[in-house]
């Protein structure tokens, strides 16, 4: 297997992440649709190997922004620079980003027409160039990782909900990718279905995967995450770690949303 | 609970044992009652009073069709020899006599990639007895009524009520017998097969037509001892035998070679087999060999050479952004080729290289990928040579009058070009209406508005009298070619709107997924959108394709001998069978009627196959 993310595993729950790289940073990034502003000047810095956990309303914008990281939206003002390579209208730079760049979706977004298998390999085999065994080897080592090997020659249609976002993973999980970014994945789910997939997520930033999960599951957030955004309004109010998030929030918006869902 | 008592019933009369061996949580579905015959027809045609009136007076209108049918049928002044004695003039008009082993050659390959094909996707499906039963039990039925409706005299009408009957009490005896025997299945290719072979040997008893079309006399029908049965006995027995054994072939293949690799060669086989039938096999061009060696094969060696090169370059992952470059150059180059004289098979060749270049970083990748890639440009390089040659040579065919072939023949020939050059044509102008590029928005939704706001019949004509008479000097288009373009243009413009309809389906989610895993638009158009876009659009594409081959009929009105013209206005006009339309016209719509209802039948186990509106 040639996956970076096994080779390299920081299992200590506290992590000393001040050394680490930044690999993604936004600078002031706005966006509008038409005369509604959907992000309002948001300025972040993700180290490798953080796990950020966003956290706001609906219409926060905090799925407007996961999407512009990975160029699905464009923002409007702003830097965004992912990996050393910042985001234009170039075509090229935007390639290399979405390779580097996994993406889970809230409605898991699998190819209706493909087996699981080649809902996995198909992008390694064509973007990445990968012959096909070597593909479909690690696509089933993946599937196995993500629990689900048996599926492989199913149509997307025929799994459960749960088991559908696992295969979204491991999908994403194929090309590669140093960072994974999660918008919602759990929004669409059963309640049951829900924690067998925070179980890969956690599995997976144990490994020492930079991810940004946009969520409303407050238990994972809590266990997992090294820090908090909180966003209303196009505008990010806080960010903390994740002990002071909860403990002991400076903002007033905050300690509201906080008194409402905890 | 009456669902409950009958199952616990069921299962303890069944089985013999106890409930309590079965796991006691899973309880079985309530058993449906099965209705009697009469029982059905009661809840289902005489439930209300209402029900009742509307089922007798359709049952009366259907009958009094029926009848009138048989009547038109059974009526002694019709001449359905006309029918009989003019099939191969129906089929492909004036083929030369001696020559006519090309056709059953034709018949022969396309039969045996029917059978191969049918061996390797598996088809046909098993028919229990009691269905086998319940079909006879309905074609006896419908014999009595025959027996019964049509103008017989008394000693007829008897015969086929004792046919009739015969088949009654054998359905009924296999309805009886299958009781016995659920597992007892029988498989719909051996009934088709058992069909056909006592079709064929209805021909070694059956003198169908007193004889058959034999050109260069004057009248042409002569009453000879040459029956139409006599002169196609014999091949149409070892037709179903090579059938019979390219399909035993194809099993026997299908367990052993590599699924996809067989079917992909199949495919390409298909596609290959009309042209090379056409032009290869019943065209037999005269090649003239020194003309070959001089022009033909160095300019395909050139391109061979020439585009390997190229290609293999292109597909190398680091050639990057120059290579977009000369490919586009190379693009330029094929269009700017018609302002100065050269080849016609020059610029098709060098079109042709410009559009392999421009796709070749989407199918880059290793060494296998790349040399796959290099093969399938040779390939299509050499079939295409080999067919512009072979148009471009005068054929050693001759034909009285017109083209080559006509008939069924032509019928079909038009309809598979037409939708085969039209399928890939629609499916660019579906994605240029839907581009994000304004340019090709633009001449896209003009072309397909501007085609579809004119009658097919008048393109047609364009076609086949205007345009010839604007091509450059030294280039000719026969009127056959000239009417396939127009045909193509036509048909493209409605296949882009059915392609269009199921390109919206395609949810925005699923762009992007594929956009997240870093496909670039092509792979993300070629993988993802299109395959369920024309899942989708199946049902309306195969619409299209009954209808593009049903109306090859307004051919007749440019002249080309289609098979209804050759029915409505040739087969009259012999002495012979002077007036005999209507049942020609028949005939002709049953064959018409045949060919769609199979296309009707294979987009349904498309549609099964594919799980339309079930993944």
């Amino acid at each position: 297997m040639t996956d970076p993310t096994t080779a390299e595993t920081p299992t200590e729950t506290i992590r000393d992440l001040s050394k680490a790289r930044d690999v993604i940073v936004c600078e002031n990034v706005s966006k509008w649709y038409g005369d509604f502003q959907a992000l309002d000047r948001v300025s972040a810095t993700i180290k490798e190997q953080e796990v950020v956990v966003v956290l706001g309303p609906s219409g926060s914008g905090k799925s407007t922004w996961i999407r512009c990281i990975n160029r699905l939206e464009q923002h409007q003002e702003g830097r965004i620079v992912v990996d050393d390579v910042e985001l234009t209208n170039d075509l090229r730079n935007i390639e290399k980003v979405r390779s580097e760049v996994g993406m889970v979706f809230q409605q898991f977004n699998l190819f209706p027409h493909l087996t699981i298998l080649d809902n996995v390999t198909l992008a390694p085999i064509w973007v990445r160039k990968k012959p096909r065994p070597e593909a479909e080897s690690q696509a089933m080592a993946l599937l196995e990782r993500v629990g689900i090997p048996e599926q492989a020659q199913k149509y997307p249609g025929q799994l459960s909900g749960g088991q559908q976002q696992r295969v979204a993973i491991a999908r994403a999980l194929a090309m590669e990718p140093r960072i994974m970014l999660f918008d919602e994945p759990t929004s669409a789910l059963d309640p049951e279905m829900i924690k067998e997939v925070l179980d890969v997520m956690k599995t997976l930033a144990e490994s020492g995967m930079t991810m940004m999960v946009v969520t409303h599951e407050m238990g994972f957030a809590k266990e997992v995450a090294d820090r908090l955004i909180f966003m209303e309004g196009g505008q990010i109010v806080e960010q903390n770690s994740t002990e002071e998030f909860f403990s002991n929030p400076t903002e007033e918006r905050t300690k509201l949303f906080l008194s409402q869902i905890l | 609970m009456t669902g409950l008592d009958s199952s616990n019933v069921s299962s303890t009369t069944a089985g013999g044992q106890p409930p309590a061996a079965t796991p006691v949580s899973k309880i079985a579905p309530p058993v449906t009652p099965k209705l009697s015959i009469w029982e059905w027809v009661k809840e289902n045609l005489f439930s209300s009073p209402f029900n009742c009136g509307l089922t007798v007076v359709t049952t009366v209108i259907l009958l009094a069709i029926f009848r009138g049918l048989l009547a038109f049928i059974f009526n002694p002044v019709r001449q359905w020899n006309g029918v009989a004695t003019n099939l191969r003039l129906m089929m492909t008009r004036a083929y030369p006599e001696e020559q006519y082993v090309r056709i059953w050659v034709c018949v022969a390959v396309i039969l045996i990639l029917t059978s191969l094909s049918m061996a390797i996707w598996h088809a046909g499906s098993a028919l229990s007895v009691s269905e086998v039963g319940r079909k006879l039990l309905t074609t006896g039925t419908i014999l009595v009524l025959f027996a019964l409706l049509a103008p017989f005299s008394t000693a007829a009408t008897m015969l086929w009520l004792l046919v009739a009957l015969v088949v009654l009490g054998f359905a009924e005896f296999l309805r009886r017998s299958s009781r016995g025997l659920e597992g007892q299945t029988i498989s719909t290719l051996t009934l088709l097969v058992l069909t056909l072979s006592g079709l064929v040997a209805s021909l070694w008893v059956i003198p169908y037509g007193h004889h058959s079309y034999i050109p260069k006399r004057d009248p042409r029908v002569l009453a000879e001892p040459g029956t139409v049965a006599l002169s196609t006995k014999l091949p149409w027995t070892l037709m179903l035998v090579i059938a019979v054994v390219a399909y035993f072939t194809g099993r026997a293949l299908r367990d052993r070679l590599p699924a996809n690799a067989t079917r992909i060669t199949l495919i390409v086989l298909w596609l290959l087999a009309p042209p090379a039938l056409l032009y290869l096999v019943l065209r037999d061009p005269a090649f003239d060999m020194n003309h070959v060696a001089t022009t033909d094969l160095p300019i395909f060696a050139a391109y061979a050479i020439g585009g390997t090169a190229l290609l293999s370059w292109l597909t190398r992952p680091s050639t990057g952004e120059l290579g977009r470059i000369v490919s586009a150059i190379i693009l330029l180059a094929g269009f700017c080729s018609f302002l100065t004289p050269m080849r016609m098979i020059v610029r098709i060749d060098m079109l042709a290289l410009a559009i392999f270049a421009l796709a070749a970083p989407t199918f880059s990748g290793g060494p296998r990928a790349q040399k796959r890639y290099v093969a399938s440009w040779i390939g299509l390089l050499g079939v295409m040579s080999w067919l512009i040659t072979a148009i471009n040579t005068p054929s050693t065919v001759s034909v009285p009058g017109g083209f080559f072939i006509g008939g069924m023949s032509i019928t079909l020939m038009v309809a598979v070009f037409t939708l085969v050059i039209s399928f890939p044509l629609g499916i660019a102008l579906a994605l240029a209406r839907t581009s994000s590029m304004p340019i090709f928005r633009l001449l896209a939704t003009w072309f397909i508005e501007f085609v579809r706001g004119i009658p097919l019949i008048t393109i047609l004509i364009f076609f086949s009298i205007m345009v010839p008479l604007f091509l450059p000097r030294g280039m000719h288009l026969g009127e056959v070619a000239a009417v396939i373009i127009g045909y193509v243009l036509f048909s493209s413009a409605y296949l882009a709107e059915n392609v269009r309809g199921g390109l919206q389906s395609i949810t925005r989610g699923q762009q992007e997924a594929a956009d997240a895993v870093g496909m670039t638009s092509a792979q993300k158009t070629l993988f993802i959108v299109l395959p369920q876009a024309l899942r989708v659009s199946i049902p309306p594409l195969v619409g299209h394709c009954i209808g593009v081959f049903k109306e090859t009929s307004l051919l007749a009105i440019i002249g080309v001998f289609d098979i209804l013209y050759i029915g409505r206005i040739v087969i009259p006009g012999q002495t012979e069978f002077m007036g005999s339309t209507k049942e020609n016209v028949l005939f002709v719509s049953l064959i018409y009627w045949i060919f769609a209802y199979q296309m009707s039948k294979a987009s349904q186990r498309l549609e099964q196959r594919t799980g339309l509106g079930e993944r």
